[in-house]
């Protein structure tokens, strides 16, 4: 069964106001559904339309189950939307690229290579000469933190120094854009905070276009320059928030920003005030 | 200086072949029996076996026999697997047809295949391929299904193609499940190898040890199965060590909390 698109939903605000020109992704009245275990159909993606710019930090957050990682997904080319289009640059998206980069929650290395034969995995790929490869990808490894670490293997590393590599993994055969899933989902407190600085000071040197999933509302807030909120059952976009927040954005700085405080309270309560199951986080 | 728990470990084989012996000595001069001689006399005979050109040449064709039934097994298994571990329709396919070969003792086919192909090497040498191909098959096949998907699909992004992500990265992440199922073969080759030779009585190591037993040489017989068990443990030996080579990244760290060593 093919689910067409009604209209959009009242809560939807296209995010078309900017230039076209600078759009590098855009999402078309995207649905899916899927076959659930009982044989009824379920609708995790109802009409999702979303334009992303180039070089734009953008969040999606909503709750769990929401589907976000479905539409990251779709972007990234791994599912196909029941209905809907994706495009890159103008392209329909068919498939994956290496011009999307992902970095999962559950890091996804390859366990038999060491942290500089997963770095350097994507340059040889693409046909990158092995000296040179290698010379990148120790500049990567030691601009995520891991200098020294080169010869280890993923099992003799932390979930911190393991999403690390994935992020220098992925970095290195240079997609032009970044979908990360929930990348420091499954890491400790500390941790997390540490990686988002390390991410967003990357980020703020090249400033790749980045699609990053969170249910934090923090860690969305803190890194993004737009934040996409979703609600469940079906997965639907509620509202998207433009975070006018200076950059470089220092976390001690910013967490006595009343600014920054007011976009978490506020984006806390939309979660709040609407009747569903799910809550942000 | 070697610690007393690493001495312990390194002689604790040979302490296991010397009680074995040991129980086998008393309870064969317990028993008193011909057909059961002592370990020792066991033991004496292997000069003698070893010792004839007749039946090193045998021996030397039996195990040219298992390599290669072993060899072409692998080969074959694993590809097999891999692809029924990553395809829903050539498993439905191979599924159903591997069910029905799986439970029937390989051996149990000679007969038959002996009357297409003769007594030769050929049956012989199918007859151990059978008997491999199902457990490197099977592990092959579990360990493609149990491969993440998000390192495929990483994988995917940097523009490996499928048949690419089937080579390179299936089977090295399936490699630790692919090795067990190695290691499982290669004790059923040995086993399949003695049988085939039970029932096509022609050459080999199992000719030896049956035609033995029909002249009631028993420690002759017992020699043969002492030659046999040393060449599984040897066998075994090798193949754990190439293996743990191959599969260092993926072995837990033990042999540090057990509390009774
Ligand atoms: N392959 C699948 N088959 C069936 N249902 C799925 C599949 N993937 C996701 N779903 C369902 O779609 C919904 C959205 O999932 P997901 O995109 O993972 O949400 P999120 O990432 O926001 O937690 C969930 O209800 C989930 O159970
Ligand atoms: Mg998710």
């Amino acid at each position: 069964m093919k689910v067409v698109p009604s209209r959009s939903s009242e809560w939807v605000r296209p995010v078309a106001s900017q230039k076209p020109a600078s759009a590098i992704i855009e999402i078309d009245r995207v649905s899916q559904v899927f076959q659930t275990s009982t044989r009824k159909d379920h609708l995790a993606l109802s009409d999702i339309s979303l334009t992303i710019e180039e070089g734009a930090f953008v969040s999606i957050l909503g709750p769990s189950g929401c589907g976000k990682s479905t539409l990251l997904y779709i972007v990234g080319g791994f599912v196909s939307p029941t209905s809907g289009a994706a495009k890159i640059k103008g392209q329909a998206i068919t498939g994956p690229g290496p011009d999307r980069g992902p970095v999962f929650q559950e890091f996804a290395l390859f366990p038999w290579k060491t942290v500089l034969g997963n770095v350097m995995y994507g340059p040889r790929q693409q046909g990158v000469r092995a000296t040179e490869a290698e010379a990148q990808s120790r500049g990567l490894i030691e601009m995520v933190g891991l200098k020294g670490y080169e010869n280890f293997y993923p099992k003799e590393l932390s979930g911190g120094m393991k999403q690390r590599v994935a992020l220098a993994r992925t970095l290195a055969y240079h997609p032009e854009v970044l979908l990360m899933d929930e990348p420091f989902g499954a890491l400790d407190a500390h941790t997390r905070t540490r990686l988002q600085n390390d991410l967003l000071n990357i980020w703020e040197r090249d400033r790749k276009t980045v699609l990053f999933v969170t249910h934090s509302v923090d860690e969305a807030v803190f890194l993004s320059d737009k934040v996409v909120m979703m609600s469940k059952s079906p997965g639907r976009i509620r509202q998207v928030i433009d975070i006018d927040l200076p950059r470089p954005r220092r976390r001690n700085e910013l967490l006595l920003d009343p600014r920054y405080q007011k976009y978490v309270v506020d984006i806390e309560r939309m979660f709040d005030e609407s009747d569903e199951t799910g809550s942000p986080s | 200086m070697m610690s007393a728990a690493a001495l312990t470990r390194r002689a604790a084989p040979a302490l296991a072949c010397i009680g074995l012996l040991a129980t086998w000595q008393v309870a064969s001069l317990a028993l008193k029996n011909d057909s059961f001689p002592t370990a020792i006399e066991a033991i004496r005979a292997i000069p003698d076996i070893l010792g004839d050109k007749e039946s090193l040449i045998n021996i030397l064709a039996s195990l040219r026999r298992m390599a290669i039934g072993f060899g072409i097994a692998v080969l074959v298994s694993i590809p097999l697997g891999l692809l029924m571990g990553r395809s829903r329709a050539v498993a439905a396919f191979f599924n159903p047809l591997l069910m029905v070969i799986y439970p029937v003792p390989k051996a149990a086919l000679m007969p038959i295949i002996m009357l297409w192909l003769g007594v030769g090497d050929i049956t012989k040498t199918l007859v151990i391929f059978l008997g491999v191909s199902l457990p490197v098959i099977y592990h092959s096949f579990e360990g493609a299904k149990a491969v993440e998907e998000k390192m495929l699909w990483s994988g995917a992004a940097m523009g490996l193609s499928a048949a690419q992500r089937l080579v390179r990265i299936v089977l090295p992440a399936a490699l630790p499940e692919i090795l067990t199922g190695c290691r499982t073969g290669l004790v059923l080759a040995l086993i399949t190898m003695i049988t085939s030779e039970m029932i096509a009585r022609q050459s080999g190591a199992g000719n030896i040890l049956f035609n033995a037993l029909d002249m009631g040489q028993y420690d002759t017989v017992f020699a043969m199965i002492i030659i046999v068990g040393a060449m599984g443990i040897c066998l075994d030996a090798i193949f754990e060590r190439i293996r743990a080579r191959l599969v260092r990244w993926s072995e837990p760290q033990f042999d540090m909390p057990l509390s009774f060593s």
